[in-house]
């Protein structure tokens, strides 16, 4: 196992020079070496590829590496996995018996960020299953369309994003109506799966691996009495919605941006020098924290806003922007929401999450 | 005249024999269909009217149905032996005409050719 | 029954006062003494206990509901007070009421219930079946597979309504002998069949099938109910039978069978009644299953030829494509593309990307035809404008009101591993190009829409792709997004070509995912018109598209160290052929 975890390790580096060079051929030869030398290609597509992967996202955002070697890298690594894997259905007589089952692995809508998609999909495939891939943003009709046409086991949702919820968590009740079993995965579902369960899926994995092992411990819809209907409505699964808050910030999306927008250019005397591009960078900057903020309203979670303006924080001060840029926007949000307790109480908490970091506390601000 | 979108509206105004309508908001799927009911309305056959006149000085967006409209308003006058003149049209309606080779076209009047007008009220 | 001091003659004496209206009241009254002994009765309850007991001379006892309910009275020892004082007598259902006195007797004053108590027993049972009967459609509807609703049904009629159930579906192929038969049984498994049938041998099953109406289950005889009905494990023998049909939309959709073992009370009227009912929900919601499955077969067979090709290398160039309708529900729309990949890699390959105006439905159809016309006209292709100018009259002649825009790009490679193209826009966004520099370029190629104008001409481009670079032919619906932060603004082709400079170098698959992410993430929730992309690359390095060609056939298996001995060795042989390369 140590011997497979330095091998491991050592790909790992060869691979993430070569994806960061756009060489996909070094690559695809990288990991061929590693089938040579004798690991498996679970081992290879989740401990070296996916974790190089992983590594891309973070080493993007410590501005480590530039938004094009970020797709360059991406892009191989897509490459690479296609090498890697057999392009068609594995046969139904390998090692793991004749028919494990169907599941289809898909991503959220609105979701791009394929790759941990595939992984899970690829890994599946290896271990028997009969695998629907069917990629990036997958619309829900057409989801359930495709549940219903090949009569899936069970569907595998991904999701980085946390802005995607309340759409995932429609998804999945969509699926369960349809009579399908629903397993969710990636970042948008908390570090624990925490909010897997407030949007009622029937499992959570925190990786591929675990995904396997849920499916083959079988996966099984978690209602039992015949003759109940699965169909319902999110604020049957969050009671909390029924306040309004989650609506009201989504439907005033668009205003409470302009808004905070034309607060900033009057608090904020530097914002009236930017260029037009900045002043877009900054007009999405803030699309953003009302995205998240709906998130957070949406499934009732603190850390789900805070945590977002944590990573944003570390953005910005990795490319040397102050994080207490953020401060005055989600003053303005607060008080332009001073109705809504939830949001209120959300906004000052993702304040409170900048002041507390090193070098941003009160007395550095002004 | 109601339309959907409550910002496209159409005045048509008729003096002697110039048919004038001014096209308001984004012209549409919707909107367009409405701007040749209205043109078909009034260039029955034995028409008065020699001219028609669509001014766009209120046009906010124009998307490929609108381009479908124009050229269908330009197959009614040229059977209608009536002169098409587009009159007022904002940069994005020129850019859409050049992109698709409609410009001389829809501003080449009737089926000779012999009247042509440039941007503005001509 | 407790020990009775035989029957009072009449009134005697006793501490209760007896009146004309006590012995004439409409309820029946009983006098009983502290040792549970009956004292003195009203006509009612006369009439009441002597039905009960029969005969001239009947006996009177308290029943026992009520001998118990006065020890609880009476405070006899070691009673135990029964909570109801309710019970049967005969045929009818009374409730009772006492009124102790001083000296020990109580005076029981009896209500009958009967009636009361039907009606509520029938209400409580109405709304359960119909609790039961709404839960049926949208269990069943639940899932639009024809065998998960079958299943579900059988496992619905034995939760509901038997011990087993056998519902069989209409003969399959039509007018043979052979039916698909689903069993199902309490506590036991689902399980299909398609076995041989003669419906005359299975009573009320010839009928059933023939959508007549069912046989009353009183005169099925359960013993003639052969063998192969009844389900493995079922705890026989079979006491009762109900054989219903499940009426379709016009035509029977096969027949229900409900079985009940000896042990358990036979079939009712109501309940053969309900059963009708139950089956009536299934019989509907099974022929909506078929008919969906039939529509959506047709509709998938029809749109087969509508929907966007996939895409690959081909003679050394890639390809990726990616379409978006309007309406996330649709697959289909008014922008269109393909690639005609050139008869060996010295032919051009020829990459069409249009856009019909308007949206859905209406607007495939013509594309359809756009794209037929385009694939005949290939030959000519040499010379984009001869093959415009021939679509574009025989888009005039049809009886279409729609005009069409496209793009056209002849792909040749040439060597050290660059891309010639020729390029026509019919009245389309001029092609991007990203260049390996990170700049990119808009190509200069211009020209008329089609299908509008007698006469059309055009300005063909030819430039070249170094390895690594990309040509991405889009649909205006990109670069009409309109959203943004704000909202309400258009993407527009300057903020694409922004968001793409530096992008060199990404394969084609990823350039188009990521133009149609641009849009995607600039639109939010707003609405959009049908969004279209295609990408031509230049590979970046050759041997990688070598590997993909030689390794699809052979790897499957991969390494996986579960796989068998006999699906290894192909591997193997892969893997000797890959080391020879490198």
């Amino acid at each position: 196992m140590t011997d497979t975890g330095k091998t491991a390790a050592d790909l790992r580096d060869r691979l993430w020079s070569a994806v960061l060079g756009g060489d996909a051929y070094t690559a695809t030869d990288t990991l061929y070496q590693g089938l040579d030398i004798g690991l498996d290609t679970e081992t290879l597509l989740l401990d070296v590829i996916g974790a190089v992967q992983e590594k891309v996202g973070t080493e993007w955002a410590a501005d480590r590496i530039t938004v094009a070697q970020e797709h360059a890298a991406t892009a191989v690594n897509e490459r690479v996995v296609t090498a890697l894997v057999p392009s068609s259905p594995v046969p139904a007589d390998t090692g793991w018996g004749p028919s494990r089952g169907r599941v289809t692995v898909a991503c959220v809508e609105g979701e791009w960020h394929a790759f941990p998609a595939r992984l899970v999909a690829e890994v599946l495939a290896l271990r028997g299953w009969q695998v629907d891939y069917l990629g990036a943003q997958t619309p829900g009709p057409h989801l359930i369309t495709h549940l219903r046409r090949t009569g899936a086991d069970a569907v595998l949702l991904s999701s980085s994003l946390p802005t995607r919820l309340p759409t995932a968590h429609a998804m999945i009740a969509a699926c369960q109506a349809a009579g399908v079993p629903v397993m969710v995965g990636g970042r948008a579902f908390g570090p624990d799966g925490r909010y897997a369960r407030a949007c009622g899926a029937d499992r959570w994995a925190a990786n591929a691996r675990e995904a396997a092992t849920a499916l083959e411990g079988g996966l099984t819809a978690a209602t039992p009495s015949p003759g109940s209907t699965t169909a319902r409505q999110p604020v049957d699964d969050l009671p909390h919605l029924a306040d309004q808050e989650y609506t009201m910030v989504v439907k005033s999306r668009t205003r409470l941006v302009e808004e905070t927008l034309a607060g900033l250019r009057e608090e904020v005397p530097a914002l009236r020098l930017y260029t037009d591009v900045q002043h877009e960078r900054t007009a999405e900057d803030h699309a953003h924290i009302v995205d998240f903020l709906a998130a957070a309203l949406y499934v009732d979670d603190t850390a789900l806003f805070t945590g977002f303006i944590g990573w944003t924080a570390d953005v910005l001060e990795a490319r040397s922007v102050s994080p207490r840029c953020l401060v005055p926007g989600l003053h303005l949000l607060a008080r332009r929401l001073h109705d809504f307790p939830r949001a209120t109480a959300l906004l000052h908490a993702g304040a409170a999450t900048v002041a507390a970091r090193p070098g941003t506390g009160p007395g550095n601000t002004a | 005249m109601t339309a959907p979108d409550p910002e496209f509206s159409l005045i048509v105004t008729a003096v002697a024999d110039v048919l004038r309508v001014e096209i308001a908001g984004d012209l549409d799927q919707t909107a367009s269909e409405e701007l040749v009911r209205a043109v078909a309305g009034h260039l029955t056959p034995g028409t008065a009217f020699r001219h028609l006149r669509l001014d766009f000085r209120q046009l906010t967006w124009i998307d490929s149905m609108g381009l479908a409209a124009l050229l269908r308003t330009r197959r009614l006058t040229s059977t209608a032996g009536v002169r098409l003149r587009l009159d007022n049209r904002p940069g994005f309606l020129d850019r859409l005409l050049a992109l698709t080779g409609t410009s001389a076209h829809l501003t080449a009047s009737g089926s000779t050719g012999e009247e042509v007008t440039g941007t503005g009220t001509g | 029954m407790v020990p009775s001091r035989g029957l009072p003659s009449g009134s005697r004496p006793t501490g209760v006062s007896v009146g004309p209206a006590w012995s004439e009241a409409p309820c029946p009254i009983l006098v009983v003494d502290r040792n549970g002994g009956i004292v003195e009765v009203n006509e009612a309850a006369r009439t009441l206990l002597s039905g009960t007991a029969g005969g001239d001379r009947p006996s009177w006892h308290l029943p026992d509901w009520l001998a118990d309910a006065h020890r609880c009275v009476t405070g006899g020892p070691s009673t135990t007070c029964a909570p109801t004082r309710s019970g049967r007598i005969g045929e009818r259902m009374f409730e009772a009421f006492p009124t102790p006195h001083p000296d020990g007797d109580v005076v029981w004053w009896l209500i009958d219930d009967t009636d009361r108590r039907l009606a509520e027993e029938t209400l409580r049972r109405a709304q359960e079946r119909a609790a039961v009967l709404a839960g049926v459609s949208g269990t069943l509807l639940s899932s639009l597979s024809v065998q998960t609703c079958v299943e579900a049904a059988a496992r619905l009629a034995v939760h509901h309504l038997a011990d087993a159930a056998v519902l069989i579906s209409p003969a399959s192929p039509a007018g043979s002998d052979r039916f698909p038969v689903t069993f199902a049984r309490a506590g036991g498994p689902v399980t299909g069949t398609t076995r041989t049938v003669d419906p005359a041998t299975v009573p009320g099953l010839a009928e059933a099938l023939q959508g007549l109406p069912s046989v009353p289950a009183c005169w099925i005889d359960p013993g003639e109910v052969p063998a192969w009905v009844i389900p493995q494990g079922f705890e026989g023998p079979v006491g009762s039978v109900v054989v219903t049909p499940l009426p379709g939309h016009g035509v029977p959709d096969g027949a229900l069978i409900l079985l009940r073992s000896v042990g358990r009370r036979a079939f009712a009227e109501d309940e053969e009644a309900f059963a009708g009912l139950f089956a009536a929900r299934v019989g509907a919601a099974l022929s909506s299953v078929r008919v969906y499955g039939e529509q959506s077969r047709v509709t998938a067979l029809l749109m087969r030829e509508l929907l966007p090709p996939a895409l690959g290398t081909v003679h050394g160039v890639e390809y990726a494509g990616r379409f978006r309708p309007f309406q996330d529900s649709e697959r289909i729309g008014g922008d269109f593309y393909d690639v005609h990949p050139g008869a060996d890699p010295a032919e051009e390959t020829l990459v069409v990307l249009g856009d019909v105006a308007g949206k859905g439905l209406d607007a495939a159809v013509l594309t359809g035809r756009v794209r037929n016309s385009l694939h005949a006209l290939r030959p000519l292709a040499h010379d984009h404008g001869h093959v415009l100018g021939l679509l574009n009259t025989a888009l005039l002649t049809s009886p279409h009101e729609r005009f069409v825009t496209l793009a056209l790009a002849s792909v040749l490679r040439r060597r050290a591993g660059r891309v010639r193209l020729r390029l026509t826009s019919a009245g389309h966004p001029p092609p991007l190009v990203l260049r390996a520099d990170g700049r990119v370029e808009e190509s200069g190629t211009y020209g008329d829409l089609l299908g509008a104008m007698p006469s059309v001409s055009f300005r063909t481009e030819e430039l070249v792709l170094a390895p690594g670079e990309t040509c991405l032919l889009y649909t205006d619906g990109i670069t009409e997004a309109r959203g943004g932060p704000v909202g309400g603004e258009l993407y527009g082709v300057e903020r694409l070509a922004r968001d793409l400079t530096g992008r060199a170098g990404m394969p084609a698959e990823a350039v188009v995912e990521r133009v149609h992410m641009l849009a995607a993430q600039w639109l939010g929730r707003g609405r959009h018109d049908d969004m279209a992309v295609v990408a031509i690359g230049a590979p970046r390095t050759g041997p990688l598209a070598v590997v993909d060609g030689d390794g699809h056939a052979d790897r499957r298996g991969g390494a996986d160290p579960h796989v068998g001995e006999d699906v290894r060795s192909p591997n193997t042989h892969w893997r000797q052929k890959r080391t020879r390369r490198t």
